[in-house]
């Protein structure tokens, strides 16, 4: 399979189906002990590898492992200088927050803190949908750069991009669950 | 050749069901009362036999501290969890309990494990009844949103059962196989399975392909401690509360509250036909709680709890990346999706009538049988895909989860992780296995802890690769290996809540005790206590009718119960439990007049000269 990153999403899910069919231990229930094993031991690495292809993120973070320069559990956050204001005030509001909780504030005091945080969400959750969109541009450059046959260093170079577009993603992602979860507990 | 069965193992009843080869569709089994609703209550008798289904339902008015219900909601759990549902529920915890929970019930202990088994051996009669033949292998389903532990205990229930457990298959996805092999249907549909004691959604995907009909779950996401029973004890607390302030307090009346709980669940049951019932139930001071209820005090005293079931909804759609709209059918499952309430709400909620044509407390056992034939060799155009619920993980440094299989992973699903040592002669690396989807290891459940053994040396020179497997069961299996000696490293993995197979292996050494009875001569036992129950409760009215109120029975009506009784006492001598049961209802029929009338008698003392403000 080419190591290309554009992925139609149809002809993934119709290949998936068709090697479940091959492959799913529910067709080898009544089959030897080691028949067995290696339909859940296929299976399992079928499974997994449509939860890679499936996901525009997951897929451009195993092509990074592959080349070693994404580890699994290393993943490094980046915060990006545009972003640094408003994270700032975002930490304001949540500390005016917990002191406001702790304290007993008023109605409107939790009200006009709610809006604060819906906001900031706002911000971030575009945030993140620009940086999705990013990784998708990235992502589409080196398909064509496959296609035209580039060299190794120009390659490494889209690569390179792409670590530090998910570095950052990641840092958005920690934002926005974190207001998330704030505003649910509010 | 022995069967192969599905079999729901339900909060409050259980069923069992089998493809039918020569009609092509899968079918539940009737028990010996003709119903397959079996009662998931246990009960113990003095002499140490044990009676499940509707023989031990009527226990919990009689015995209530033989007997128990709602055993599955102690599945899979530790002492600390259930706390709070001891406030509510009956059960009465051995203090010995460490990781697994410890039941009494009369003289002995029991697991929920153990206590389950004693369903599903019951389940198993029944159908060998019904086959006359053995049965060896089953389907069983559980909430889609139980975990390892909960999953693990279900499966060491049907082992101590003596069942070969083929696979666990989650509930509402059993119910969606059933109903789409029933309506034929293609598409996304939403399952909302509102049951006894749990509560699922899951999002399927219907799909047809040249091999077959493909069953994908998309995502799905619960709550495995939301029921009807909390309905049951929203009204059950109503209603203590407002006896108190008729000066009685039921707390030292065990088998009162039972029987309060009893009229409780049948008022529930009326508001959902009627608008409006009326609960007049004796108490033990000769007073009588008379309440009316109206569908609407009703429906605000129990939104909150189907309110409830919303988040859950929520978040299994936009797991699934899709808006309400979006669904294209809405199935129900169990019983409390036969509250109205529940019903409007869902259908708000997704812009659509849900579909509730199967029988929504038999679908679930359905779907297990269909399953047990596909997995059997029978049907083989459909494919079952489904998810694991909740995330993967380990814990590492600070008490921090690190996630390696998402929850709404497609099953079986498979993480490696490479572990090696952090300082000089390590000579073991632990790792601690956890499910949930909160960061901090307090947060998450518990599954397991293990140590990799390693032996002495720098640090980082050992490398140990660790499989974590997620089977088509849902349930986890763990495997090392150590990459330097390019060999199998055993590990031994110590479950955080449940028996070890060690434990699993003597209770069944010990269930041979209790060995299978004949059926039908447990079943003439049965009879036999409920109509000397129903003699003995006839005799006490009729002694009373003659003490407090004669001349109240017509001289037919008194030859009509007589003739019964005289009927029954005859069965009585012989040994067909099927007469015993038959002239034992005829002469309940015969004496309920009689029963009603006392009891209207009571009630009507007991308003005398109250106003009715008052009671």
């Amino acid at each position: 399979m080419p190591q290309k990153l554009v992925v139609d999403l149809a002809a993934l899910e119709q290949r998936f189906h068709s090697l479940s069919w091959k492959l799913h231990p529910d067709r080898f229930a009544r089959a030897s002990e080691d028949e067995r094993q290696l339909s859940l031991d296929l299976t399992s690495q079928l499974n997994d590898a449509y939860r890679t292809l499936r996901d525009p993120v997951a897929r451009v973070e195993y092509l990074l492992s592959l080349s070693g320069m994404r580890k699994e559990g290393q993943k490094k956050q980046q915060a990006p200088p545009e972003l640094l204001e408003e994270v700032f005030e975002l930490n304001e509001s949540l500390d005016e927050l917990r002191e406001t909780r702790a304290t007993g504030g008023s109605a409107a005091q939790m009200t006009g803190l709610r809006a604060k945080l819906e906001s900031a969400q706002h911000k971030f959750e575009s945030a993140l949908a620009g940086v999705d969109q990013e990784l998708a541009g990235v992502s589409a450059e080196w398909d064509a750069a496959l296609d035209a046959s580039a060299d190794e260093s120009a390659r490494n170079k889209l690569m390179e991009r792409m670590n530090e577009v998910l570095n950052r993603r990641s840092y958005i992602r920690n934002l926005v669950n974190g207001v998330r979860q704030e505003l649910a507990e509010t | 050749m022995p069967r192969t069965v599905g079999i729901d193992l339900g909060t409050t009843y259980s069923l069992i069901a089998y493809q039918d080869k020569r009609e092509g569709r899968p079918k539940c089994i009737p028990g010996p009362y003709g119903t397959p609703l079996c009662p998931s209550v246990v009960s113990v008798d003095a002499d140490g036999s044990i009676i499940v289904g509707q023989a031990a339902q009527r226990r919990l008015l009689t015995q209530p501290e033989r007997t128990i219900y709602s055993v599955k909601r102690l599945m899979g759990r530790g002492p600390a969890d259930v706390r709070d549902e001891l406030k509510i529920f009956p059960f009465r915890i051995d203090p010995a309990s460490k990781n697994v929970i410890r039941v009494r019930l009369g003289e002995r202990v029991f697991t929920p494990p153990e206590i389950s088994a004693f369903i599903l051996r019951e389940l198993k009669m029944w159908a060998e009844e019904y086959f006359q033949d053995s049965v060896g292998r089953a389907v069983i389903t559980v909430p889609a949103y139980f975990n390892d532990a909960q999953r693990q205990a279900t499966r060491d229930a049907g082992r101590l059962s003596g069942l070969e457990v083929l696979r666990l298959v989650n509930e509402p996805t059993a119910a969606a196989l059933a109903y789409g092999l029933h309506e034929q249907k293609r598409g996304l549909v939403a399952v909302y399975d509102f049951g006894g004691g749990t509560f699922d959604i899951s999002v399927l995907k219907l799909i047809s392909t040249s091999d077959g009909d493909i069953y994908q779950v998309l995502s799905t996401n619960g709550d495995t401690h939301l029921g009807g029973d909390d309905i049951d004890n929203a009204l059950q607390s109503i209603a203590r509360e407002e006896i108190r302030g008729l000066g009685v307090d039921l707390a030292a009346h065990p088998d009162v509250v039972q029987e309060l709980r009893k009229a409780l669940i049948t008022a529930k049951h009326e508001l959902s036909d009627v608008d409006e019932t009326t609960i007049k139930f004796p108490l033990p001071d000769g007073g009588v709680y008379f309440r009316e209820i109206s569908r609407g005090e009703y429906e605000r005293w129990i939104r909150p709890i189907v309110d409830r079931t919303m988040g859950p909804v929520r978040q299994a759609l936009a797991d699934a990346k899709l808006a309400p709209a979006e669904i294209e059918e809405v199935v129900l499952v169990g019983g409390s999706t036969r509250v109205p309430l529940v019903r409007q709400t869902v259908e708000q909620f997704f812009g659509r009538r849900p579909h509730a044509e199967l029988n929504p407390d038999e679908v679930v056992a359905l779907g297990a049988a269909v399953q047990a034939d596909i997995l059997e060799g029978g049907v083989n155009d459909m494919l079952l895909l489904d998810v694991t619920p909740l995330s993967l993980g380990i814990e590492t440094m600070g008490g921090v989860v690190a996630k390696i299989i998402p929850r709404n992973s497609t099953v079986p699903a498979s993480a490696q992780e490479l572990f090696t040592t952090g300082v000089e002669n390590q000579t073991g690396i632990d790792i601690h296995v956890l499910q949930g989807e909160r960061e901090l290891a307090k947060d998450c459940r518990s599954l397991a802890r293990f140590q990799l053994k390693v032996p002495p040396g720098p640090a980082g020179l050992a490398r140990i690769e660790v499989k974590f497997l997620i089977d088509a069961s849902g349930i986890l299996q763990v495997s090392a290996s150590d990459l330097r000696a390019g060999t199998e490293h055993s590990i031994e993995v110590q479950p955080t809540y449940g028996l070890d197979d060690a434990e699993v292996e003597r209770m069944l050494e010990e269930s041979i005790e209790f060995a299978e009875q004949d059926f039908s001569e447990r079943q003439l036992i049965e009879a036999r206590n409920e109509a000397e129950s129903v003699l003995h409760l006839t005799e006490k009215a009729l002694a009373r009718e003659q003490a407090e109120a004669s001349g109240e029975l017509s001289e037919e009506e008194r030859r009509a119960i007589e003739g019964a009784m005289a009927a029954v006492r005859e069965a009585l001598a012989g040994t067909d439990y099927k007469q015993v049961r038959a002239f034992a209802d005829v002469l309940n029929q015969a004496s309920t007049p009689l029963a009603e009338r006392m009891m209207n008698r009571a009630l009507g003392a007991a308003l005398e000269g109250k106003k009715l403000g008052e009671v």
